[in-house]
């Protein structure tokens, strides 16, 4: 075992079954190697904390037993209703909300064409073109004009 | 008396469920605590697990205990809900804290066998927990039971159902993985103290 490298053992099985003569081996071989020094040190470290680790358990609290009779009243709940209801219990609001929106839709469609085309006229008329670029004199007041109107307005007024 | 209970459950009788709740969930919630430290997950983990088993009680034969089998369903419910946690790839001095570093030159002086405190029983959890976040939720089951809790091969392979060949490679695999680990930490932490001195 002297001449042995130990690292084969400390893995294959925990530090703690090992025998006190096997550990007498090891250390003796740990002495005079320095890489089985350190994973013999490494082991018994791991081996510590692990320890350590295996000794944290969390305790049920006085209401766990509630907390899962609840819960399974309300899974028994949700199955007791057939899968359809279940997926319109979600889904009807959405539901709802489109055939809704369809329904304007369709009433906006049909009922806007008799007034739409001659809307559609008169845009052709006051397009943007003709407003901005068409500034002939008949479809513009003169300034005196525009005195006139505001001063007529002052005398209707008073 | 386990089958006549799990039969009771499953007809419909709920304060025959309810015991099984009471009987069981120190058990439970033992297996839990193996792979996560936070209560609200340990609860919510035992909570999956009795929801899991009132569905499946039918299946529960009476060939063994209901401990057991509670066990393995524990066991499969908390290693799925690990499975989709990510791992660290590696652990490295850097992420040591003060109390670590001091704990494991406390360690690498001592000779073993003296009794933790409660105060570095804690860093040592800790530092445990951060070991095995390194490894697969099943290797860290494999190694915690038999490394931790000096449980034997067939033990293992009762709790979670895998052969006892799997088990041994997987505690050898896992056991490999943290000495490596442990050892690199070490060797780091050596290092950064002569470099300090």
């Amino acid at each position: 075992m002297k001449d042995k490298h130990i690292i084969e053992i400390l893995d294959s099985a925990p530090i703690t079954t090992l025998s006190e003569r096997e550990l007498n081996e090891i250390r003796a071989h740990a002495m005079e190697c320095a890489s089985c020094r350190s994973a013999y040190e490494a082991a018994r470290i791991s081996t510590v904390a692990l320890k350590s680790r295996a000794t944290v358990v969390v305790e049920p609290s006085p209401f766990f037993q509630t907390r899962v009779l609840a819960a399974l009243r309300e899974q028994q709940a949700v199955e007791s209703v057939p899968a359809v209801l279940r997926l319109w219990r979600s889904a009807k609001v959405l539901v709802s909300t489109m055939a809704v929106t369809t329904a304007a839709l369709a009433a906006v469609s049909f009922m806007q064409p008799s007034q739409a085309t001659p809307a559609s006229d008169q845009a052709s008329v006051y397009s943007a073109y003709s407003v901005i670029m068409d500034q002939s004199a008949d479809d513009q007041m003169t300034y005196e004009q525009v005195l006139n109107t505001i001063y007529e307005d002052d005398d209707d007024a008073r | 008396m386990d089958l006549d209970l799990a039969r009771q459950a499953q007809d419909g009788d709920e304060s025959a469920f309810a015991e099984i709740v009471r009987r069981y969930s120190p058990r439970v919630f033992s297996v839990a605590s193996r792979f996560f430290r936070q209560r609200s997950l340990v609860e919510e983990a035992a909570q999956e697990v009795f929801l899991k088993a009132y569905t499946q009680l039918g299946s529960f034969e009476g060939r063994g205990s209901i401990e057991g089998w509670l066990t393995r369903i524990a066991t499969n419910t908390c290693l799925n809900m690990l499975r989709g946690a990510k791992r660290r790839p590696e652990f490295t001095v850097s992420d040591l804290t003060e109390d670590e570093q001091s704990w494991l030159e406390q360690q690498s002086a001592s000779t073993g066998g003296e009794q933790p405190s409660v105060e570095n029983s804690l860093v040592a959890t800790d530092l445990a927990d951060r070991l095995l976040s390194v490894l697969s939720p099943e290797d860290q089951q494999a190694l915690l039971m038999i490394d931790g809790e000096d449980a034997s091969i067939k033990e293992v392979a009762e709790a979670t159902g895998w052969s006892e060949s799997k088990v041994k490679v997987r505690a050898f695999r896992a056991r490999r993985k943290v000495r490596e680990a442990m050892e690199k930490l070490l060797s780091r932490n050596k290092r950064a103290d002569s470099a300090a001195d």
